[in-house]
């Protein structure tokens, strides 16, 4: 069996100082040597280099009890070195020092990327939950949008169902028609609105407001007794005393217009009372928002 | 060392410790890391070394096992940073596709 201890030429002798709590054992190494100065061998240097490397790295903290076992391992390496020298026992012992010490820096190693893993976990399970939450946010926010589209329309709805129990609501081409009698808004000859016209108006202003619209035109109409110019005046005044009222219980003003009509398009002959009375009347053609 | 032959046992133990570590060792993965498959080969390498001199050389075979161990050990220790070390990037990558995806 061929012994290598006398092998040196592959040894850095600055590693000597590499190691300075070490230093000490190296020198008693030096001192003790007999027919000259022991140069320690390539494998307790690395052992030293290795052991400085993973007490630097995280193993100091997160695998302490690895790292002591290869300080005791070194110690152990370097105890020998200085009692025979760079003996074979010296490297066996350094060989194995110097793997105990990588071993410790790479559990040091690993126990920190097993935190950065828990780490990351958490981040990605938090970022889930925020996640679901946004999801659970837009999710009541189009549940809210959707009730409040339900019930404008219920609003609508019941807009037009009360009025038409105070007026005749017809949908023609020209726009959704509310015809009101002339006689429940205003006297004959007059175009002051009765106080019961007043609170028939309140309800046809709601319904209009409730269910939104692009425009209005109030036009007058009244039957063919008298005359035409009259009758035209007339028509005008009481179309206005409509939109100037609607417009007073929340109708925009700029989308309400008056008309006045005379006794033009009747919707019944002017030869019966029933008939004239039928003539005599106002109606609000409303455009719908598109 | 010839004086090994008057009486010193064959280390049947620390062959079998070696032999199991390196075992252990490959299958921990270590043969997916250079790192950690260079300490596998010298492990190896020793044992067979090892092998080869039992009978012969009991005391130096030994040497070589507990040698040998020693690599097996760190093997693994490498091939769990490693993989350790894989998860977390992986981890730490999901983390950025899921918030890069969020934020769409």
């Amino acid at each position: 069996m061929m012994r290598r201890s006398t092998r040196f030429s592959s040894v850095r002798v600055s590693g000597l100082y590499a190691a300075g709590p070490l230093l000490l054992a190296s020198l008693s190494a030096l001192l003790m040597a007999c027919g000259g100065p022991a140069i320690p061998p390539q494998e307790l240097n690395d052992a030293r280099a290795a052991y400085a490397e993973a007490a630097k790295g995280p193993a100091a903290d997160l695998a302490p009890a690895q790292l002591d076992t290869a300080k005791v391992a070194l110690a152990a390496a370097d105890d020998n070195f200085a009692k025979d020298g760079p003996s074979e026992k010296t490297k066996d012992l350094a060989y194995i020092a110097q793997r105990r010490a990588e071993l410790a820096a790479a559990d040091g190693g690993r126990e920190k990327a097993d935190r950065k893993r828990a780490a990351a976990d958490k981040d990605f399970k938090n970022a889930q939950i925020a996640g679901l939450e946004g999801y659970q946010k837009t999710k009541e926010a189009l549940a809210a949008e959707k009730a409040a589209r339900v019930e404008a329309e219920r609003k609508a709805a019941a807009a037009m169902a009360s009025l038409n129990e105070i007026a005749k609501v017809k949908e023609e081409t020209r726009g959704v028609v509310i015809t009101l009698s002339g006689s429940v808004l205003f006297a004959t000859g007059k175009s002051d609105l009765l106080p019961i016209a007043k609170e028939k108006l309140n309800q046809v202003a709601k319904a209009l407001t409730d269910q939104g619209f692009k425009s209005i035109v109030v036009q007058g109409y009244t039957d063919s007794v008298g005359s035409a110019s009259d009758n035209e005046a007339l028509s005008m005044r009481r179309a206005q005393s409509v939109r100037d009222y609607l417009v007073t219980k929340g109708v925009p003003s700029e989308k309400a217009t008056a008309e006045g009509k005379g006794a033009s398009n009747p919707v019944a002959s002017n030869s019966t009372p029933d008939g004239r009375a039928e003539n005599r009347r106002v109606e609000i053609v409303v455009t719908p928002e598109k | 060392m010839l004086l090994a032959c008057g009486g010193y046992p064959e280390p049947h133990d620390a062959l079998s410790a070696a032999q199991a570590e390196v075992k252990g060792a490959e299958v921990g993965g270590a043969n997916e890391n250079p790192k950690a498959a260079l300490h596998v080969k010298l492990a190896k390498d020793q044992i067979d070394k090892a092998q080869k001199l039992m009978g012969d050389d009991n005391e130096e075979a030994e040497r070589l096992l507990i040698r040998a161990q020693a690599d097996a050990d760190l093997a693994l220790a490498i091939a769990k940073e490693a993989k350790a070390q894989n998860d977390a990037a992986e981890a730490s990558e999901q983390v950025g596709k899921l918030r890069k995806e969020m934020s769409k």
